[in-house]
């Protein structure tokens, strides 16, 4: 399954919802996307990654960059419907020491703002 | 700067301090270069200066700079590093020629026209190089100047070095994680080996972890089907949907099957498989189980950041222990599937038979019970499982006896004919428990086998007011020798009647009557029963008693006169107990005769009865008539039979209604002793 992504605002908050493999296509895909959303003003964002089952280390390193030009920008990277693999590998990688995870969109809307 | 000595001391010592709070806010290497580099210009009036760092690549970066701009890394020799060591913890003046600097670094920085240049090593370590253009006014640099200089090198040195280390550390971090990552993975698999036991759901999941794991952009495995050689996709991860048909016997897979391993395959070799999935990196591991290929695991595309590269041969032992771990989950599946098969199959068999089967875990508990066995006990399942047995079948001490000493004994134990209370007072079972054992013949708890013979019970109750309970026994024992349906027979038939009964009850209490009859039956029946006979009547004080009907048995006449004699010595005790009662004796008259009948049930639809008819009843009949108090009164053909048994005495022929002729007659006295 190709990597794809749709974009959408909440407020501040940009949600990109993503299907298919979380790996260097993909990453890149969610890098540049961010960048462009970060270049236009915007701090905030969610990855909606129901539809994405497997991720892989490239993918998470991508993932890191982002959250380094986030935090310079004093920005947040949060995350929702996580299968439990990916969830895991998250916590390994030690993503989630420098972004959330959240169980829903409501509760990850609620908790970034 | 124009103050004096002193103030110029100062100055310096301030920046100095500032340096210290530099590398000590600063958080990242980038922030601690643009700090230092900004402090040591302002310090010693430069106005162009530059850091450059030595990374991991063997390449010379910017780190901060102020017109030193660096488009492309300068890739310094080692000897060029080597000429720059000799000024470490020192500095050089710029200019052509100098012993210390050549190459790519010397280019550099003369075109950005350095003035003095400070090579940072840390012992043996290069870590970069930090440049300062011409002093402001192009005034020449003092002594403290390059003092200074030095001083902010080497303390650039040691930050610069701490951040290798935290990067290196950092690095590693990454790598155990990764590893941590593999483990978790592997143990993850080894979960699924317990709990997932569908064979396409494991190689998905197992896929997906792998395809993952090994950073592999797309993944398929593939699986053999009984004798065919081509290979079933079973799971497919970002591949095309249309893989290439792919055949065991295909030279790779038959490498990998002799080797019992794994191969990778990148761009500088050219297989045939190569060529057939369109892909230059791939990397293949058998799924082995039991020294059986059970299939492959085939991964593609190995990324990275700067693109894809081929496998190594620690991803292949990472993959190997995936794929090992696949096998061994699969072939639980497997496995799983054949119990559940004949799990079915014997719950099939027990479902389908009439007898109850109830099996008990170790620990008496009930952990399945066939269909039989819920209608026998009349329970829900879920009411039953998971009960132990002295809860379930706690109104019945007898049945739990039983289990109990099964249990203890470790022995089939067997009872027939036992009441099951649980179920209700009329309830009648036929009980066998024995042992349950695993294949190694240890113990694993019991099974009950329950047959309800409650309706059996019923008839034989019913019948054996007729019949002897063992003549209810054999006629119940084998449905051949059983007709009720008319037939002609040979019988030898009782009568036994109380003599002046009538005007004997007469003169007594209508209660005492049915007392006297009662007691008299009771005593009469039981010798009946005892000698096999068949109750066929009770008429008023009369008894019509068969033998030979329903079954014939070899000495029907013996018995027949057997009870008769019998009957009349118990009635000789019974009158001893009524004369101590001051009541009156029960004399008793008894007439036998033996021929043909015709027997079978006879009577109405609503009212029937097994009976038999004929002449030879008749005669029966008038012979107990024609009997005196305590006499026995037998027909020739019973005389004939019995007289080597029993003592008799021939008396005058009586006249029988019905027949012309008297009929000669005998008197039965006792049984002869042998």
């Amino acid at each position: 399954m190709d990597f794809s992504l749709t974009t959408r605002s909440e407020g501040d908050v940009v949600i990109i919802e993503t299907t298919g493999y979380l790996n260097n296509v993909g990453g890149e895909q969610i890098a540049q996307t961010c960048y462009k959303e970060i270049e236009g003003g915007k701090k905030l964002f969610l990855l909606n990654l129901e539809n994405s089952k497997v991720v892989n280390s490239i993918g998470v390193s991508i993932l890191i960059e982002i959250i380094e030009k986030l935090q310079d920008v004093d920005g947040k990277l949060g995350y929702y419907n996580l299968a439990p693999i990916v969830e895991k590998t998250f916590n390994i990688m030690g993503l989630t020491k420098y972004s959330s995870v959240f169980a829903s969109e409501s509760e990850a809307l609620e908790g970034m703002s | 700067m124009e103050g004096n000595g002193t103030d110029q001391l100062e100055y310096y010592l301030s920046s100095l301090n500032e340096l210290g709070e530099v590398l000590i806010d600063a958080d990242r290497v980038e922030s601690v270069g643009t700090g230092i580099l900004r402090l040591t210009l302002g310090t010693i009036m430069a106005s162009k200066g530059a850091i450059f760092l030595y990374n991991k690549n063997k390449d010379v970066v910017l780190l901060s700079g102020r017109g030193f701009e660096l488009e492309n890394p300068l890739t310094p020799t080692l000897d060029e590093i080597k000429a720059l060591k000799q000024y470490s913890h020192s500095h050089l003046i710029f200019s052509k020629n100098n012993k210390g600097l050549s190459g790519s670094i010397e280019k550099h920085l003369s075109q950005k026209r350095a003035k003095i240049i400070l090579p940072l090593f840390h012992k043996e370590t290069f870590l970069g190089v930090l440049c300062v253009g011409q002093k402001f006014m192009d005034q020449e640099y003092s002594e403290v100047d390059t003092k200074v200089l030095e001083i902010v090198a080497s303390h650039l040195t040691k930050a610069l070095f701490n951040y290798q280390l935290i990067e290196e550390v950092e690095a590693k971090k990454t790598e155990i994680n990764l590893k941590l990552l593999e483990l978790e993975t592997l143990f993850d698999i080894s979960v699924a080996i317990s709990s997932v036991l569908d064979v396409d759901e494991l190689c998905d999941d197992v896929l997906w972890r792998s395809v993952g794991i090994l950073n592999a952009s797309k993944g398929v495995v593939l699986l053999s089907s009984g004798e065919s050689p081509i290979l079933n996709t079973a799971a497919n991860f970002n591949w095309d949907k249309d893989i290439p048909l792919l055949s065991k016997k295909h030279e790779v897979f038959k490498d990998i099957d002799q080797d019992k391993k794994g191969c990778i395959f990148s761009e500088n070799e050219k297989n045939s498989i190569q060529k057939k999935l369109k892909e230059d990196n791939l990397i293949i591991s058998p799924i082995t189980a039991k020294d059986e290929t059970l299939g492959y695991m085939l991964l593609c595309n190995k990324e990275t950041r700067k693109g894809i590269e081929p496998f190594s041969s620690l991803d292949l032992d990472l993959l190997t222990a995936l794929s090992n771990q696949a096998a061994v989950a699969m072939e639980n599946a497997r496995l799983f599937k054949d119990i559940t098969k004949e799990k079915q199959f014997n719950e099939s068999i027990l479902g389908s038979i009439a007898t109850g089967v109830i099996t008990l875990d170790p620990l008496g508990e009930v952990d399945s019970i066939n269909s039989a066995g819920l209608k026998i006990l009349k329970k829900e399942r879920d009411e039953i499982i998971g009960n132990h047995y002295m809860y379930l079948f706690e109104k019945d001490e007898d049945l739990i006896e039983i289990i109990t000493t099964s249990e203890i004994e470790n022995e089939t134990k067997s009872e027939l004919n036992i009441p099951l209370n649980t179920v209700s007072e009329d309830t009648i079972i036929n009980v066998s428990i024995s042992p349950r054992l695993d294949p190694t013949g240890n113990k694993q708890g019991s099974v009950l086998a329950i047959e309800d013979i409650s309706d059996v019970s019923k008839v034989k109750n019913t019948f054996k007011r007729y019949v002897s309970k063992q003549v209810v026994d054999e006629l119940l024992g084998d449905d051949g020798k059983l007709n009720l349906g008319g037939e002609q027979r040979e019988v030898t038939i009782l009568f036994t009647d109380i003599r002046g009964f009538t005007s004997m009850s007469e003169k007594m209490e209508p209660e005492r009557v049915v007392t006297t009859l009662n007691e008299y039956f009771s005593d009469m029946i039981d010798i009946v029963f005892k000698h096999n006979g068949t109750l066929d009547k009770i008429i008023g004080d009369e008894l019509m008693v068969l033998y030979g009907a329903p079954l014939s048995g070899d000495n029907d006449t013996q018995r027949a006169v057997e009870t008769a004699v019998e009957m009349q010595e118990k009635i000789k005790d019974l009158n001893k107990e009524r004369k101590q009662r001051k009541e009156p004796p029960i004399l008793v008259g008894a007439g036998i005769n033996k021929g043909l009948v015709v027997s079978g049930n006879i009577g109405s639809r609503d009212l029937m009865d097994y009976t038999v008819i004929g002449d030879t009843v008749n005669v029966a009949s008038r012979l107990c008539a024609a009997a005196g108090p305590g006499e026995i009164m037998v027909s020739k053909s019973v005389y004939q039979t019995i007289k080597e048994s029993f003592s008799s005495k021939k008396i005058s022929p009586i006249k029988v209604k019905g027949k012309e002729k008297k009929v000669p007659v005998f008197l039965v006295t006792h049984k002869k002793s042998k």
